[in-house]
């Protein structure tokens, strides 16, 4: 018992970190329903890790790879707002669609060309969950609190934004530059969640914990408390799940995920109809 | 013939043929606004593919296309019985989940399968390389179906995407436009992989949204561009032997990049000279 408690702890507070921080990110990714953009900002951020560690001869958890897979995701936040401004006779799902697989392309072009392919491709899907350090926790803790803080200093424009595009539109915002700052944080949060946790498990936290929420409160505050408690009741599932059946450990914790969300749509469901 | 010139007659012929409905299909999917829905069908279709693995049946043959089609069949349902009534909650956030968890399914499952790993690897890449004549034979038969069915049929999908209020059975056509993607998927996924199965569906029809005005001339231009790309895709990798499926989706979306790009220039070029001209 004890013996899973210290494997465990590392990975819980991982966990507990990244629902707080991609669920409250989830709530805003929602509202202006760009789900995608997530997953496509994910897998660029691996694209730019991978590529360091091959073509820089780093480790991937080297400042260099953090530095370059950061950078591979405001190239691609750019790309979309710039997108979105000037080509309007296609649809920015669209876009967004063609180069998350072309960065999954990217990375496994990448992978193909080193060595040991498939272990690199469960690695970028679903992470070192259960091998994750400390000191990865404390970095991410640092990048979670400074990209918590200017959401918080940015929480007016930021919210007002995420509840009704058009409308702050009208009013004047300058959305080109909201919509970068917002996808450029949401880069660096992603960015150092993908280095322990992988491209897919992050994109579940993101979307779920928030979808979740939506189906029972509406109030910012409510959905938070709501997206808190999905998030580390399927945390501990998973968690020990993977541990008593020998599972991936981030494979296991979207699916508890998962489960969490089909459950609770069915729970909705029955609440509407009774 | 050369083995050589074997293998690039298959794979033009396969190209050619798969990018005429594809393209097709791919500008109802933009023009209907269901981007991913195609993802998600791929991404079962692989699931399928991995649990036929895991039950000992061989890639490639046509038992273990049968598990493939129930997956796919099973996420039409799930798509067309989920459409959300709450209003907080999108459709494309339940796509969203829907990918994500046939993503993490496919995962779990290889993980516990001895070499499966690489099988996932497979799923997502493909293994085109591997191209037979009985396959490209299969494709070009079934695609031929479905085009001439799409052909006759072409008012009531066209209706369908542009004016669904007013067809009539909408149910109906709704399941076969469907049914058409899916067997697209089943057919396609095993053999391009998951990523380019979705590239040869949505790049030469965003090629052909962007620039053509009609269905038909888009059609065209988006199917031609697709071709090319592909076969300067199929080339470099043979050339400079690099990974197949990746090669070819990337030197397609350069060409979607450059489309792009060349868009957005009309268009700035066309609202500055209207401004002068006013």
């Amino acid at each position: 018992m004890n013996e899973a408690l210290n494997l465990l702890a590392a990975p819980f507070a991982a966990c507990l970190l990244m629902t707080l921080m991609l669920g409250y990110m989830g709530l805003h990714v929602l509202k202006r329903d760009v789900i995608f953009v997530d997953i496509a900002l994910a897998q660029f951020a691996a694209v730019g890790a991978i590529a360091a560690h091959f073509m820089l001869g780093v480790h991937a958890d080297s400042p260099a790879a953090l530095a370059l897979a950061w950078g591979a995701t405001i190239i691609a936040s750019a790309f979309y707002t710039l997108t979105r401004h000037f080509v309007p006779q296609i649809r920015l799902e669209a876009v967004i669609g063609i180069s998350y697989a072309a960065a999954a392309s990217a990375a496994m072009f990448l992978i193909a060309k080193g060595s040991s392919g498939h272990t690199h491709i469960q690695q970028m899907l679903a992470g070192n969950l259960l091998w994750v350090q400390w000191k990865d926790i404390a970095l991410s803790s640092a990048v979670f609190a400074l990209a918590g803080l200017i959401f918080w200093i940015c929480r007016r424009p930021l919210h007002r934004i995420s509840d009704n595009y058009e409308t702050a539109a009208r009013r004047g915002f300058d959305m080109m530059a909201w919509d970068f700052v917002f996808y450029a944080l949401c880069g660096a949060v992603i960015t150092v969640a993908v280095r322990m946790t992988g491209v897919l498990v992050v994109f579940c936290y993101l979307i779920i914990p928030a979808t979740v929420s939506a189906l029972f409160a509406s109030a910012w505050f409510h959905r938070l408390l709501i997206v808190a408690a999905t998030g580390a009741v399927a945390s501990v599932a998973g968690l020990t799940f993977a541990y008593t059946l020998d599972f991936s450990a981030g494979g296991s914790v979207s699916l508890f995920l998962g489960l969490a969300v089909a459950g609770s749509a069915l729970v909705a469901h029955a609440r509407r109809r009774y | 013939m050369s083995v050589v010139s074997e293998f690039f007659i298959m794979q033009i012929m396969l190209v050619m043929v798969m990018l005429g409905l594809n393209t097709y299909m791919g500008i109802h999917i933009i023009r209907r606004g269901i981007i991913f829905c195609d993802l998600v069908l791929n991404q079962l279709a692989a699931f399928g593919v991995i649990i036929g693995l895991g039950l000992g049946i061989r890639y490639g043959t046509p038992l273990s296309f049968a598990i493939p089609v129930a997956a796919v069949l099973a996420g039409c349902a799930l798509l067309a019985v989920t459409r959300p009534k709450d209003k907080r909650v999108s459709a494309e956030a339940v796509i969203g989940i829907l990918y994500g968890i046939a993503l993490t399914a496919s995962l779990l499952l290889a993980d516990k399968l001895p070499g499966g790993g690489t099988y996932l690897g497979k799923t997502l890449t493909g293994s085109m390389l591997w191209v037979s004549w009985p396959l490209v034979l299969t494709t070009v038969v079934v695609y031929a179906a479905l085009g001439f069915f799409h052909y006759i049929f072409r008012g009531r999908f066209l209706k369908l995407t542009e004016n669904p209020g007013l067809l009539r059975h909408r149910g109906l056509w709704d399941f076969l436009f469907f049914a058409t993607l899916g067997v697209i998927t089943i057919l396609i996924v095993p053999v391009a992989g998951v990523l380019l199965a979705y590239g040869f569906m949505m790049i030469p029809a965003s090629i052909a949204v962007l620039f053509g005005r009609g269905w038909k001339a888009g059609l065209i231009f988006g199917w031609a561009t697709g071709t090319i790309a592909s076969l300067l895709g199929i080339f470099m990798s043979y050339r400079f032997d690099l990974p197949y499926g990746p090669t070819i989706l990337l030197v397609m979306a350069a060409f979607f990049i450059g489309a792009l790009v060349t868009k957005g220039i009309m268009t700035q070029l066309e609202t500055m000279t209207k401004g002068r001209a006013s």
